[in-house]
């Protein structure tokens, strides 16, 4: 079973606040698929040395191009800031001042 | 029902050609149905206020001399699914008031047939789920039965086509999510080869997992929206070129994994694939036994792979550019608090379970073993498809569930043993209906599950028409 302070440290992790109802429900439910996914163990793992199989890198040019760009829609993007001044998107000031 | 709404597309079509009917006319008939039923069944989260004027639109681009098989033919679109300047909420409070600010692909090629979007459909919160029950906005309805929920996670996109509220719909699949609800609504549902259809502009669930694609009354309807959104897209690195996959040949056979249900399938869902596997050895298939690696191996490969790549893809949701934001006392709390509050139960139960299998100490004995079991599964299935056509299987273990009959995510987890593996494979899958069970004096549809090779969408379909 995993522990309190695991999923404590998990929620951390995945930057979640979770109430300590649902870090004892977690506890109980992530146990149980854990203990079902297990099995993917049983699966020998592969020699090193095979590839990736049939999948290839896909590269295209790095260079602008007209479809799919978000060019023209900077005021949409701009709307959708939680909150913004003047084009800006305002976010928390994260260096303080050493009291 | 209204009698247009009920028209399959194919139908639908002639009509319009033939100048009987009009786009406006079908469109008036689903928002009949959706006046009629929306409310009880809890289908679209938002039906777009402009239907009318898109028919309206069709209809004059028809009379200019167009025709499209989807001109004019009312969809639903999954809340997932971009369409530029409407709200893509991903049935999730974290992304309730997003307006999308450009168009999917899949969407770009639908306007471009002309079809007419009549809204956005519920679904399981950010497509996790296997009964709609996981959305922010409340639980769908199945429209056949509702006191049972539709499938998941496109399960709005399947009441919606079910409830004659559009001729056919989109939906997305990750692990089943629109055949799933497919077999519990009795439509058509088809998941294409990994790469087929552009996720660009879906909203990212399991990135090496997802495919949009259609749901429908019936194949040929169901292909003909497949026909018109597939395809390579620039926009889409993991999009494929048609001609990746080798043509095939069909051989008549069909293969039937009947080690892998004797357990855990319903004894009536059973009987009524054993008829179908039946009325395709009569018209001339043979049926051959094949031997598969166990579901329960691809759904725990899933559970591995699936949440990995949903805390990946969800870490963009941070409150800072778009979505919910809410502030705490520090930094780090404004990222938890959002992420906290706006994710739903299901999805933060899955960004745990993803950042577990990640972590540093549990990623080979996990994500890697996984990943090795992933590549054992699929080639099991490219050996297995050499010599047949397609392997069939039932959709679901069950026909539709009561809502709230399952509260155990296990448990819940369990209704996509057969549909998992498509997705870790990236094999083309389709469910069509094979006949109703009965459940508390009610006939509840259940579908036949059949698994192409990688890029035979054309032989799938073909042998799901011999299917319906």
């Amino acid at each position: 079973m995993i522990s309190l302070d695991e999923i404590q440290n998990l929620a951390r992790l995945a930057r979640l606040k979770i109430s300590p109802q649902e870090e004892e429900s977690l506890q109980k439910d992530i146990s149980s698929i854990l203990d079902y996914v297990g099995q993917v163990s049983s699966v020998p793992m592969p020699d090193k040395k095979e590839d990736a199989g049939p999948l290839h890198n896909v590269m295209r040019e790095d260079a602008p191009r007209a479809d799919g760009t978000l060019a023209g829609k900077e005021e949409a993007l701009i709307e959708a800031f939680p909150k913004s001044e003047g084009g800006y998107n305002v976010v928390r000031k994260i260096i303080q001042k050493d009291e | 029902m209204n009698s247009l709404a009920d028209l399959t597309i194919v139908e639908a079509g002639k009509k319009l050609q033939a100048g009987e009917i009009t786009a406006v006319d079908l469109a008036r008939a689903c928002l009949a149905n959706i006046e009629l039923r929306n409310k009880e069944l809890n289908v679209y989260l938002e039906v777009f206020g402009d239907v009318i004027a898109q028919a309206e639109s069709a209809d004059k681009r028809r009379a200019a001399g167009e025709n499209h098989p989807l001109l004019g033919i009312p969809l639903a679109i999954k809340d997932n699914i971009l369409i530029e300047g409407r709200v893509a909420s991903a049935a999730s409070k974290m992304l309730e008031h997003y307006v999308a600010t450009y168009d999917a692909t899949v969407i770009k090629k639908l306007k471009e047939a002309g079809a007419v979007f009549v809204g956005r459909t519920n679904m399981d919160e950010f497509a996790m789920g296997s009964s709609t029950e996981n959305s922010a906005f409340g639980a769908t309805k199945n429209p056949l039965d509702p006191t049972r929920v539709p499938g998941g996670s496109s399960g709005g996109s399947a009441a919606a086509v079910a409830a004659g509220m559009c001729l056919g719909a989109l939906g997305t699949d990750t692990g089943g999510s629109i055949r799933e609800p497919a077999s519990f609504c009795g439509l058509v549902g088809l998941k294409t080869t990994y790469g087929r259809v552009s996720r660009f502009g879906l909203i990212a669930m399991g990135s090496s997992l997802d495919q949009a694609g259609p749901l429908a009354k019936t194949v040929e309807d169901a292909q003909i929206i497949y026909e018109a959104i597939h395809g390579q897209d620039p926009l889409d690195s993991t999009s494929i070129p048609g001609d990746l996959y080798p043509a095939r040949t069909p051989v008549k056979k069909i293969g039937v994994p009947r080690a892998l249900l004797k357990e855990g399938v319903d004894p009536d869902v059973l009987l009524q694939f054993e008829a179908s596997l039946q009325k395709l050895k009569a018209k001339g298939y043979e049926l051959v036994d094949i031997e598969l690696p166990s579901p329960s191996l691809a759904l725990a490969v899933y559970y591995v792979v699936m949440p990995a790549e949903v805390s990946a893809n969800l870490a963009r949701f941070d409150g800072v550019r778009y979505g919910l934001s809410l502030k705490g006392d520090t930094l780090f709390d404004d990222y938890a608090k959002s992420r906290g509050e706006g994710f739903g139960q299901e999805t933060r139960r899955r960004i745990m379970l993803g950042t577990y299998v990640l972590s540093s100490g549990y990623y080979d004995a996990y994500y890697g073993r996984a990943l090795a079991a992933r590549d054992v599964l699929t080639k099991a299935y490219v050996e297995a498809l050499k010599s047949v056509d397609a392997i069939a299987t039932p959709t679901a273990p069950l026909p539709a569930i009561k809502i709230g009959e399952k509260q155990d995510p296990l448990s819940m987890y369990l209704l996509d043993i057969f549909t998992v593996t498509a997705n870790i494979t990236g094999n083309p899958a389709v469910s069509v209906p094979m006949g109703t069970v009965e459940r508390d004096g009610k006939q509840l549809p259940v579908g036949f599950q059949l698994t192409a090779a990688h890029g035979d969408e054309a032989g799938l379909l073909a042998l799901a028409r011999q299917v319906e």
